[in-house]
């Protein structure tokens, strides 16, 4: 029952009639949200206009110019590097994410929101969220409760290490989660302290994907029993089998592979190099014979191929400091995509390391349809990446409606979807539920 | 009591190898999924000649990369290259409703096993194509690896340090993480079938799409840059007040913040007093890049005196956004870890007992059917008979296949 879904007005789109209640921040949980919106799933995304989500649409809900100056397109920005009158609604991550979702506001603090939000779970399929396991209980919102309102609803959660545990209430974000699961360690320089290692957050996105899978394997358990289903999906636990190999090493032989960079365990050449142009790189590996053979003739380096310090791979790898400083050598004043090209007719794996303005204008990308515009009333028209595959049968998934701007889906959330009368609305208008601004004691 | 789990009336047909499709099924496998592995008889898939080995010493059933992606698996060897082999393949898809496959594009259709043929065998059947650069498109036939799918798709020039080389990520990640995307497009497409009556379908999953898409972020970067014009560069992890990765008593200490969380930063140090000083008042005084320097010689004496632990606990107590710089080591006796059961202890002939990573998500089904344990990786070739027979061959059927070596 989704009548006059405003982000799937027709029937094309296959998740139709899956409706999920959002109670997501940041990134991961908004990520999973995304990926069943996407795919026409009713996604409504439960907000406040009494509650400032840090890092959900923005850091802060009315940033100064300051914080503004300082957002990067790390995905931090603003469009045009301006806040707005409503930063909320012009905040890079939130607009990325957010596409295709609704927004309701309701104050879940007074005891009529809580009524509002029961009706929700009523109608609704599916919750996600990934909160804090703390902040979920001070609002009452935990499974024993939701089961009785909708014995048919799967739950699913996303605390960052578990609904247990001495961690249960300790507050990461993705690249802390790393941290502790020991990515960034073996990820950073080798020649470098750990000071140095990057920012990544990996686990972010494997939690995004990891919970719309779960979401699918609730809604089928429940098809398949009858019954409802809460998973729990912690962000760490979700993200460690991506270490997989290096806790099997360590399992098996006690080892660690700490600071390794770009090194592989045991093949060489395999790093980045740097090309012609700013903070321009292409990457350059060999796994054979043949590829380290083709990489000297295409250097004009044939001796290099006999020369007793690269041989052969084991060669190679000892002396790989020498070989990498030959190879940089070469590829500074050339182009990383001529590289790209020359290397890979001939089979040698490598590519550019493509910044976002390469991969926005990059022509396989193009080719294949990845990106599409689509127009914000707030920010203007962007382009937008699509589902992360192609499905043959249903060329139309991916970015169709821009993100919502806060409280944008009020109407239609609290009469189509929950019935509510004009009285009614108005009268939850009045109590403070709908807006379309944060309060303006928030900063 | 094992009761139901999602997928256990599911049938995955697996033609993958090495990394990310084998990732992708064994995901299915977890939640219920019978996942039928068909491998090249004789040297099955070439993961189980690849490192780490147990005792370092390289064998088929030995590897750690391979025992760990196929655990929960059966393996059939079926030559493919034969017609025999391929009419076999036909006649199990008949029984299946996922196929999922990560050969080079063009492979397939080159063995007739194209999208028309399966599904002419079984109109209802997924196809999961897992390529590095997907099934069109000019980089098709190029060479991807790791290394360079991250370089191109996935966030790696802001990995690392400005001044120095971008980094990749650990491992396989840029692989696992595509077999995840593709395990979630499995079950998309499942669900069309199941839930809308639909035909089969074919999904094309690009590795280099799956990373342009999520892998640090990518999406939001990209935006970002739309938004700004601005390129991200490689942003160190000191870009706030009290961000960095700090030297303390027995390693290093991770912290982030931004403009909300640094008056939580400095309370933790016990340097309330600086909020007080009228550059440190207020959030865009605290956001000026001067700051980050003149607050060092606050933290890095404060974080040097105590253990990765203590700053943790610190961290908590204060809202302050952090974590310790683990080894391997580290998190495999992590007392989070530990008293969630999370890294579970699987038996098999060559290696004895060994711990491995645990659910990627735990269905809390009724109290008496805990997540089940997961079986051991199939040994090569280990249920050809037993499949075979179950898709109504008989003895002398598969004796005639093994003289042919098709099986």
């Amino acid at each position: 029952m989704t009548a006059n879904n405003p982000t799937n007005p027709d029937d094309s789109l296959p998740l139709k009639g899956l409706r999920i209640l959002d109670i997501t921040v940041v990134w991961a949980g908004p990520y999973s949200t995304m990926q069943l919106a996407d795919w026409g799933a009713e996604v409504i995304r439960i907000e406040s206009t009494k509650y400032f989500a840090a890092t959900t649409r923005g850091q802060m809900a009315r940033p100064p110019q300051g914080v503004v100056d300082g957002g990067t397109s790390t995905g931090m920005g603003y469009a045009w590097r301006e806040a707005g009158e409503r930063p909320w609604n012009r905040h890079a991550i939130f607009n990325a994410h957010a596409r295709n979702k609704l927004s309701m506001t309701v104050d879940l603090t007074k005891p009529e929101g809580q009524e509002v939000f029961e009706r929700l779970v009523e109608k609704s399929d599916g919750l996600i969220e990934n909160n804090l396991p703390q902040s979920m209980d001070k609002q009452g919102i935990g499974w024993e409760r939701l089961s009785k309102i909708n014995p048919k609803l799967v739950m699913l959660r996303m605390p960052a290490f578990g609904l247990g545990g001495p961690y249960r209430n300790y507050r990461t974000w993705g690249n802390h989660m790393e941290s502790i699961s020991g990515h960034p360690l073996i990820r950073t320089y080798p020649d470098l302290s750990p000071e140095y290692a990057p920012a990544g957050v990996p686990a972010d996105a494997a939690g995004g994907i990891g919970a719309a899978l779960g979401m699918l394997m609730g809604r089928r358990y429940v098809r398949r029993t009858g019954k409802g289903l809460m998973i729990e999906a912690p962000t760490a636990e979700n993200f460690v089998p991506l270490l997989g190999d290096f806790v099997m090493d360590y399992s098996m032989n006690g080892r660690l592979w700490n600071q390794m960079g770009n090194e592989h365990w045991y093949l060489a050449p395999h790093n980045v190099y740097r090309t012609q142009g700013e903070d321009a790189w292409v990457t350059i590996a060999c796994w054979n014979e043949d590829q380290w053979k083709s990489l000297c003739e295409i250097m004009r380096m044939k001796d290099l191929a006999t020369d007793p310090r690269f041989k052969d791979n084991d060669s190679r790898y000892k002396n790989r400091k020498e070989l990498d400083a030959i190879i940089s050598e070469w590829s500074q004043d050339r182009q990383a995509s001529w590289i790209m090209d020359k290397l890979q007719i001939e089979k040698v794996p490598s590519g550019i390391v493509m910044n976002e303005r390469d991969a926005t204008e990059d022509r396989h990308l193009h080719e294949r349809g990845f990106f599409s515009s689509i127009e914000h009333p707030e920010v203007g028209t962007h382009k937008h990446v699509r589902t992360p595959f192609k499905s043959g049968n249903h060329e139309n998934v991916g970015a169709r409606r821009a993100a919502p701007t806060l409280g944008e889906d009020n109407e239609y959330v609290y009469k189509t979807v929950l019935g509510y009368t004009d009285e009614e609305y108005a009268d939850f208008e009045e109590k403070g539920h709908i807006g379309t601004e944060f309060d303006p004691s928030i900063p | 009591m094992v009761g139901i789990m999602p997928l256990d009336d599911v049938t995955v047909l697996d033609l993958t190898h090495y990394t990310a499709g084998p990732f992708a099924t064994r995901i299915l496998s977890d939640y219920g999924a019978n996942v039928i592995k068909i491998e090249r008889p004789e040297t099955g898939d070439p993961a189980r000649m690849l490192p780490p080995f147990y005792e370092d010493k390289p064998g088929l059933e030995r590897s750690g990369l391979f025992l760990w992606l196929n655990t929960n698996k059966r393996s059939i060897t079926i030559d493919l290259k034969k017609d025999e082999g391929r009419d076999l393949v036909l006649e199990l898809v008949k029984h299946s409703q996922i196929l999922v496959e990560n050969f080079s594009p063009g492979t397939m259709d080159a063995l007739g096993l194209s999208p028309a043929k399966l599904l002419e065998a079984n109109p209802k059947l997924i196809i999961t194509s897992l390529s590095n650069y997907g099934q069109t498109g000019p980089y098709r036939d190029y060479i991807g690896n790791e290394l360079n799918l991250y370089g191109m798709g996935g966030s790696m020039i802001g990995a690392g340090n400005i001044d120095h080389e971008p980094l990749k990520t650990a491992g396989r990640m840029v692989n696992y993480h595509a077999g995840y995307v593709a395990a979630l497009a499995s079950a998309l497409g499942l669900y069309t079938v199941e839930e809308r009556d639909e035909l089969g379908d074919h999904i094309d999953v690009s590795i280099f799409e799956t990373a342009s898409h999520s892998i640090d972020m990518r999406l939001n970067r990209l935006m970002g840059y739309q938004y700004t014009g601005r390129l991200a560069g490689r942003q160190s992890q000191a870009s706030a007040v009290g961000s960095g990765v700090h030297p303390c008593a027995d390693g290093y200490f991770l912290i982030t913040g931004g403009a909300r969380f640094i008056p939580n930063i400095i309370r933790m140090i016990g340097m309330d007093e600086l909020l007080d000083q009228e550059e440190w008042s207020t959030p865009e005084g605290r956001a000026h890049p001067d700051r980050i320097d003149e607050f060092l010689p606050h933290l890095i004496p404060w974080t040097l005196s105590r253990t990765k632990e203590e700053i943790r606990k610190e961290a908590e107590k204060h809202a302050v956004l952090g974590g310790p710089m683990n080894t391997i080591e580290d998190l495999m006796n992590n007392e989070q870890f530990i008293d969630r059961g999370y890294f579970q202890e699987i038996d098999h002939p060559e290696t004895g007992p060994i711990k491995y990573p645990g659910y990627h998500f735990t269905l809390h089904r009724d109290e008496d059917q805990p997540m089940p344990d997961r079986k051991r990786a199939p040994l090569l070739g280990e249920h050809s008979e037993e499949i075979l027979q179950e898709i109504g061959l008989s003895k002398s059927d598969i004796e005639t296949l093994k003289k042919k070596s098709v099986i």
